[in-house]
């Protein structure tokens, strides 16, 4: 799905020999909107973490969705999972050291996505699509029964994770939450960058574009898949896990289809297939929705509504997409 | 024996309000390949209509229906000559943030307008009440739907297959270009379906009102369900839907009636487990 | 350094209201999204109570913040809580419909120095999670423990119950199974379904065939009581004579006008009714009617935010507009009143409040439009669930 709306622009910056400055130079604009944010609204750290942790999903959902072509409304099963797996160590076992609670969401995250590839894998469009919201709907329940474990839909508290490095708590002003959770995002971006562009990045957008002629080459399409799928839901593990860390505390929500459904609406609004798109999307999607709902919080749904049709028809492409366009154009002229 | 009866009858009213609601989606999504998720919006705003019809204008419940399908394709041709045709063709998650779009902005008119309570269409004195089967009593109105979903089937199957009308709407599916050079207006052809597939949203979302209330939530709250239905019988496929409902009904059926504290998990675990059987729905074509 | 001036920055933005005029109250609430028509009862009964006693308590006005989170969402629900506190300066936090949205917010509550108010939020556990908690709703124990009494006391020997799947369900069939088998009668069979069912006939079918003379029943206030009411009907549950009981979620007054004749003659208890005959009731309704704009729309939360603000008053005056969570908690403790509901009190042990649990009966007012009749009065009722949580 969504194969000729993907924009490419990593794959051009490897056809230069400047990837690596444009890399850094990407890096540097998230250092600096980093802390932008830091200095401009210290009140407001708790909600920018927060769009860190759901950068991270949306990077995750980036990662099949655009990179290998597999439409999924289920994502936040992955994302949950990664929540629930460090939530639950933290709160049961007493694992309460915040790196190890990241490391433990991975791989919760990377185990749920081996399960969910396994059975998304089996079908393709609209049957995915459906298969995908089927593992999401399952995860829900699962996580709701075992309430012994995940404290049903009260919700999983007493959460209470120690210093980072033993030196910096996480209080009222979450502080040490933002800069856990951009450190957490500038590594994993940087991680991804060098994935998407390996020999295995290339492969996977060489199956999205044509998964018949890469089998004729010799590869294997499903075992790719799966890879990226157990990789994609070690992302999206971090991000859960970093939720669960920052909001301590970890709810129904986190796997429901709703968050899903809003994750691929913001990956789309900033432009599936490019890892910047993702991060715009969530940026300007969620800064939006604070933004008008605090302002009238009963009717801003069809602001927000609006915002969406209005990219569709002026920016089809997504907002970086779309901007990436309108730049090249600019240079062709010139 | 009595209770196998009693909860088949169940499962195929089920299937068949399934059916009447979500058979609209199916014709947009499957001849007209728009992943159409603001289908609960354009039910609810059938069902809005009705109700105020009903109530406020003290229409009858016939007059109330047709008053709301037409209303509701009234109010979808701006939608569809504005905002729809610009998302014919285009990549199915640029249809997916368009139609989500829509359904966000429906729901918030529909809460600014008539509020967050729910509204009830007055169902006329033959409909209401329980009539007697001789193994057990069911409510009137689910008989009506299910009389609603065999028309509507017979009705859609006739108007595609055995219509001039049809033929051109197939033609124009499969081949837009070659159909144009053969003289189909296949720019009518798709307004004329979009509007008979939106009038088919309001008509089930009236007719199914007594098992998903109207409310201005309903567009979000049922989407799931119809996107999984149509999916699972093969978009496009009447005969497929059709099986598909009264499928999954009688799984969502049985599955309550015997384990309803696993009721969902029963439920999905069967979608995935035909999916995966029949990865083009029950009757859909392979593409 | 830098950290040094951003905690001057939050320290002033944090004690700076403590001298400057203006009181805020951050209230968090579903306002938008399926459960709206909560947020706005919400809003009804503050601004109802604002409009009796005005939006000053002594020197100090009030300003109300309100913040959406339309489901249950914790996460969200602590970001809001949070930028309530820091950014907006707070003095007080309040509302929350859902339990998670309660919980998320209490350990922020003794850094912050802010009491928590819940105007609704049904599990009886929260209260326990910090000090600062008030809460002046009811929880699903308090609520549903009555009903068996109630059973009992008509003769009913054998009871199904029908419950959605999730935590307040859960809570409400504990409550009802508990006390029933206490007072000696027995549970045929416990059903749970998901908080999706639509088609509830196969439940009905379960039922009628479990032979048991009453069906105690919890589903959430909305879309689907009106269908499980419906189905109740339909399948002939009514005619067989089998009473359907339920605490009042199922009949709040904004979803009565859908529901209809079909749930006539059916019995829940509560803590309030709309139509509660009493002075105090007849001036909170009329003003909670003008201020919801829709009359139809009142239902049982504007009750709690009203009963909320009258804490929050309270405690504005005992602390006389200085930031001091514990003592403005400590000032509430004990306290009593004639709500509109009818007299209450705050527990000062539990914090939670006190109050008369009725016996309603769903029927048709004198202008025709459908009432939680009240029938009989428990009085006095403390929380159970906590008691039976440990």
């Amino acid at each position: 799905m969504a194969a000729e709306q993907t924009i490419s622009p990593a794959s051009k910056a490897t056809s230069g020999p400047n990837w690596l400055l444009r890399d850094l130079a990407g890096l540097a604009v998230i250092l600096v909107l980093a802390g932008i944010g830091y200095l401009l609204f210290p009140n407001n750290l708790a909600l920018l973490t927060r769009i860190t942790a759901i950068a991270l999903l949306v990077l995750s959902l980036d990662l099949v969705t655009g990179y290998c072509g597999i439409a999924t409304l289920g994502h936040a099963a992955l994302f949950g999972a990664g929540a629930y797996a460090a939530g639950i160590a933290a709160a049961h076992f007493g694992i309460t050291d915040p790196i190890i609670m990241v490391v433990i969401g991975a791989i919760g995250g990377a185990a749920a996505g081996l399960l969910a590839g396994a059975i998304m894998l089996r079908g393709h469009g609209l049957a995915q699509l459906v298969l995908s919201i089927a593992i999401v709907y399952l995860f829900h329940e699962t996580a709701n029964k075992a309430s012994g474990w995940t404290g049903g839909s009260d919700g999983l508290a007493g959460i209470s994770p120690d210093p980072v490095f033993g030196l910096f708590g996480f209080d009222l002003w979450g502080r040490t939450a933002y800069v856990f959770g951009i450190v957490l995002l500038v590594l994993v971006f940087l991680l991804l960058r060098v994935l998407v562009r390996s020999p295995f990045g290339m492969l996977c957008r060489g199956i999205k574009e044509d998964p018949v002629r890469v089998s004729a080459m010799g590869a294997s399409v499903n075992a790719t898949l799966l890879r990226m799928y157990v990789i994609s839901g070690a992302v999206a593990g971090v991000g859960g896990a970093l939720n669960a860390i920052s909001t301590q505390v970890v709810g129904l929500d986190s796997l429901s289809f709703t968050t899903s459904a809003e994750a691929l609406v913001m990956l789309v609004l900033g432009g599936t297939g490019s890892l910047y798109g993702g991060l715009i999307g969530t940026l300007v999607f969620m800064w939006f929705e604070d933004f008008v709902s605090s302002i009238n919080p009963f009717h801003w749904l069809t602001i927000v509504g609006a915002l969406l049709i209005a990219v569709v028809l002026f920016a089809p492409s997504g907002l970086y997409g779309t901007a990436v366009q309108l730049l090249q154009r600019i240079r062709d002229k010139r | 024996m009595q209770t196998v009866f009693s909860v088949g009858t169940d499962a195929l009213a089920y299937g068949m309000v399934l059916f009447v609601i979500s058979i609209g989606l199916s014709v947009t999504m499957g001849l007209m390949r728009v992943v159409n998720l603001a289908h609960g919006a354009f039910a609810m705003i059938g069902g809005y209509i009705a109700s105020y019809a009903a109530h406020m204008l003290g229409f009858g419940y016939a007059v109330a229906i047709l008053l709301a399908v037409a209303g509701t394709i009234l109010i979808s041709i701006p939608i569809e000559r504005f905002l729809f045709r610009r998302i014919y063709g285009a990549p199915e998650l640029t249809q997916v943030l368009m139609t989500i779009g829509i359904t966000f902005c429906v729901i918030g008119i529909a809460n600014y307008v008539f509020g967050p309570t729910l509204k009830t269409i007055p169902l006329p004195d033959m409909l209401r009440g329980p009539v007697d089967l001789g193994y057990r009593s069911i409510a009137a109105h689910k008989l009506f739907a299910i009389a609603c979903g065999v028309v509507v089937a017979g009705a859609l199957w006739f108007l595609i297959d055995r219509t001039a009308f049809g033929v051109k709407l197939r033609a124009s599916v499969d081949n837009a270009a070659m159909a144009g050079s053969l003289g189909v207006r296949t720019r009518i052809v798709y307004a004329v379906s979009s509007a008979v597939a939106v009038g088919l949203a309001a008509f089930g979302g009236i007719v199914g009102a007594e098992l998903l209330p109207i409310e201005p939530y309903y567009a979000l709250r049922y989407m799931v369900t119809f996107l999984v239905v149509v999916s699972v019988g093969g978009a496009g496929s009447i005969p497929g839907a059709l099986l598909a409902c009264l499928v999954l009904g009688a799984i969502d059926t049985t599955g309550r009636y015997l384990v309803p504290e696993y009721g969902e998990f029963f439920f999905y675990l069967a979608v995935i487990t035909i999916v995966c059987l029949f990865p083009n729905g029950l009757l859909g074509r392979k593409r | 350094m830098k950290t040094i001036l951003l905690s001057a920055v939050a320290a002033v933005a944090l004690c700076g209201s403590a001298y400057a005029d203006t009181i805020k109250i951050g209230v968090i609430g579903p306002f938008s999204g399926p459960f709206a028509i909560q947020g706005k009862n919400f809003k009804a009964g503050i601004d109802a109570y604002m409009a009796l006693n005005g939006n000053k308590v002594g020197d100090n006005d009030i300003e109300i913040i309100y913040r959406d989170v339309p489901q249950a969402d914790p996460a969200q629900s602590k970001a809001l809580g949070q930028e309530l506190v820091v950014k907006e300066g707070v003095q007080y936090l309040a509302g929350f419909y859902f339990t998670p949205d309660a919980m998320a917010v209490t350990p922020l509550l003794e850094q912050a120095n802010v009491p928590l108010v819940v105007m609704n939020a049904a599990t009886s556990a929260i209260v326990t999670k910090s000090p600062y908690v008030v809460r002046t709703s009811f929880t699903l124990w308090q609520t549903s423990a009555p009903m068996a009494k109630v059973a009992k006391e008509r003769g009913v020997k054998k009871v199904i119950t029908v419950v959605s799947d999730y935590g307040p369900g859960v809570d409400s069939e504990a409550a009802f199974t508990t006390t029933f088998k206490a007072e000696g009668g027995e549970i045929v069979d416990s059903i749970r379904m998901p908080l999706s069912t639509n088609d509830f006939s196969p439940i009905m079918q379960r039922v009628k065939d479990s032979g048991a003379d009453a069906v105690f029943a919890f589903l959430p206030s909305g879309p689907t009581t009106l269908g499980f009411v419906k189905a109740y009907n339909d399948n002939g549950l009514k005619d067989a004579g089998i009473q359907l009981l339920a605490p009042g979620d199922l009949t709040q007054e904004s979803d009565l006008p859908a529901l209809g004749d079909s749930a006539l003659g059916m019995l829940t208890t509560f803590h309030y009714a709309i139509s509660h005959d009493s002075p105090e009731n007849k001036i909170f309704v009329e003003a909670a009617r003008k201020a919801i704009g829709n009359p139809a729309e009142l239902s049982f939360p504007s009750v709690g935010a009203y009963d909320g603000m009258h804490v929050i008053y309270k405690m504005i005056e005992a602390t006389g507009g200085e930031q001091d969570a514990q003592k403005a908690v400590d000032a509430v403790k004990g306290m009593a009143w004639e709500s509109p509901r009818g007299p209450v009190s705050i527990d000062p042990e539990t914090r939670h409040i006190t109050q008369n649990i009725y016996l309603r009966e769903v029927a048709k007012a004198e202008d025709g439009s459908y009432i939680n009749k009240e029938i009989a009065t428990f009085e006095k009722q403390g929380d159970p669930g906590l008691a039976a949580a440990k």
